[in-house]
């Protein structure tokens, strides 16, 4: 059985000041396999957040289920770990006390808290700066800090919600390097919500193609390139295939939009 | 020589610019400008304040004001961070207290001195009381502010791994509210200060307004301008202290963006 599945799953928000209620997403089915790496791209606006935020049983439910590990999620509880676009550091800790917060908040044993959070921060190459406070380090520093505090807790599930979407190029591409090889170790099933194709391609086994108004899954590609992923593979014939096409469904999406400002 | 002029510029211009206000005081009052029937001199304010100070007048009147203070601050800091702390978190308890805060905003307190006299007498209690409802406000509305505004960033984050609401109280609202709260007792401070003095001016039988109103009557300017200068002083300490505790707090936040 899958690990995680969406089930015929809508969320539905209330139109800012008014009672209308509008479905943020409608009828989503899709599953994920134990120790696979999605990806989620898709027009802003879309719903792909509250795709990650049902996963993590942050927002209540229109319809369906989503079940993980055979279990429905009916709350935030300690199955899911959320890394948000925001790295959301508290600024009056430091790295360490961030990274604790984490394991903290799902209440671990005291004894190996500092411990464990020290070994994730090496892990994600922070090991110097675990006495820096938030306002201390670069963009990418703290998206560092968000992961290392999200693998802390030992997630079954981990949810990325645009990571890197704060950061330069550069920068960019080191991270996503960093994130797979991290990954690598122990292969946590992961779901990453990105507006950028050749991050997704590059990232994922597979990735989902949402539409919006309302949102939904348009496409669903397999992404088979050998892993370890390597810079290199950005030029191989399958990557450009599936560009290519990811593409082609997301000018769709665009296309209709385009339309309709227009229309007005 | 300069790296010690760029590290105490604010202290060394200031004080300069006191010893100008001083020096330009004596010469106007040498020269005739100034009758110092109505503020005396600098030399007959120092002279008078070594006086005070050789008896104990000085201490005695400082000691009674920084009393009075201490408790309608202490007191003021209790209420306000707790009634700011249960406000901020809880809505209804920010409507049931509003009408007071308004009321406390748009009423003058010290209007209402005669009915403190009234019923808690010339002394401690009234100019305690006045201190703490000087003080109160700033401190409360601050506390709530800092509880209210806590970043809904931060709570979500701290939800998503698996906080309950008291943890994001304690460990988000909390926290998050220090600069906010900080600044809010430093208002509180001067406020509770200035309470303190004015209800001395005619609540009391003790302390440095008291001693202020008392020269006053009889025409004793040197006397009264000490106790005035007392004031200044403790003033300025206590914000300077102040000023500190903030930016130490404060940190974070400033170097933020
Ligand atoms: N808390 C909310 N209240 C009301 N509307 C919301 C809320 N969160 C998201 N939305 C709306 O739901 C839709 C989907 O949002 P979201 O899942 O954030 O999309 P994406 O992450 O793909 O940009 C958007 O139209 C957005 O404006
Ligand atoms: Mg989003």
């Amino acid at each position: 059985m899958s690990h995680i599945q969406f089930r015929d799953l809508s969320v539905s928000y209330r139109r800012p000041k008014s009672d209308e209620r509008f479905l943020a997403i409608d009828r989503i089915s899709l599953d994920i396999e134990r120790g696979s790496f999605v990806a989620v791209v898709g027009s802003s606006g879309c719903g792909k957040s509250t795709l990650l935020l049902a996963a993590a049983g942050l927002v209540s439910l229109a319809s369906g289920r989503v079940v993980i590990d055979a279990a429905p999620v009916t709350g935030p509880g300690g199955h899911a770990a959320m890394v948000f676009q925001d790295a959301s550091l508290l600024p009056w800790r430091s790295v360490l006390g961030n990274v604790r917060f984490g394991l903290e908040m799902r209440r671990w044993k005291r004894d190996d808290l500092t411990e464990r959070a020290l070994r994730h921060i090496r892990m994600v190459g922070l090991g110097d700066f675990a006495d820096y406070h938030p306002h201390q380090l670069s963009g990418g520093m703290r998206q560092r800090v968000n992961i290392a505090r999200a693998l802390a807790v030992d997630p079954e599930v981990l949810l990325m919600d645009e990571p890197f979407g704060a950061l330069d190029a550069q920068t960019r591409e080191v991270m996503g390097n960093e994130l797979l090889r991290i990954w690598e170790r122990d292969r946590k099933t992961a779901l990453f919500v990105t507006h950028d194709i050749e991050e997704a391609v590059f990232l994922a086994d597979k990735v989902v193609v949402m539409g919006r108004d309302p949102g939904r899954i348009k496409d669903v590609v397999q992404v088979d390139l050998p892993r370890p992923r390597s810079p290199d593979m950005l030029d191989s014939e399958t990557f450009v295939t599936i560009r290519r096409r990811l593409r082609e469904s997301l000018a769709e999406d665009m296309a209709s939009l385009r339309l309709v400002t227009e229309g007005v | 020589m300069i790296a010690f002029y760029r590290r105490f510029e604010a202290v060394l211009v200031g004080t300069a610019s006191l010893i100008a206000i001083a020096v330009a005081w004596q010469l106007a009052v040498d020269n005739g400008f100034i009758d110092p029937f109505f503020i005396s001199t600098p030399l007959a304010v120092a002279r008078e304040a070594m006086t005070q100070a050789a008896d104990g007048t000085l201490f005695v009147n400082i000691s009674a004001t920084l009393h009075a203070f201490s408790l309608a601050l202490a007191l003021a800091a209790a209420v306000g961070i707790g009634l700011g702390v249960l406000a901020g978190w809880f809505r209804d308890v920010e409507a049931a207290l509003d009408p007071f805060i308004w009321f406390k905003y748009s009423a003058p307190t010290i209007a209402f001195y005669p009915i403190f006299i009234a019923y808690l007498g010339y002394g401690l209690p009234t100019v305690v009381t006045v201190g703490f409802l000087f003080a109160l406000t700033p401190i409360y509305a601050n506390t709530l502010a800092g509880i209210r505004n806590v970043d809904r960033d931060l709570a979500r984050t701290a939800r998503a791994f698996g906080a309950r609401p008291l943890d994001v109280f304690v460990r988000v609202a909390l926290p998050g509210s220090v600069p906010l709260l900080v600044a809010g007792f430093r208002l509180g401070v001067g406020r509770a200060l200035t309470g303190v003095v004015v209800a001395e001016l005619f609540g009391s039988t003790a302390g440095l307004g008291y001693s202020i109103t008392q020269h006053a009557q009889l025409m004793q300017t040197a006397p009264m301008m000490v106790s005035i200068v007392a004031i200044v002083l403790i003033g300025v300490a206590l914000t300077q202290a102040l000023g500190f505790v903030e930016r130490k707090t404060d940190a974070w936040r400033v170097d933020a963006e």
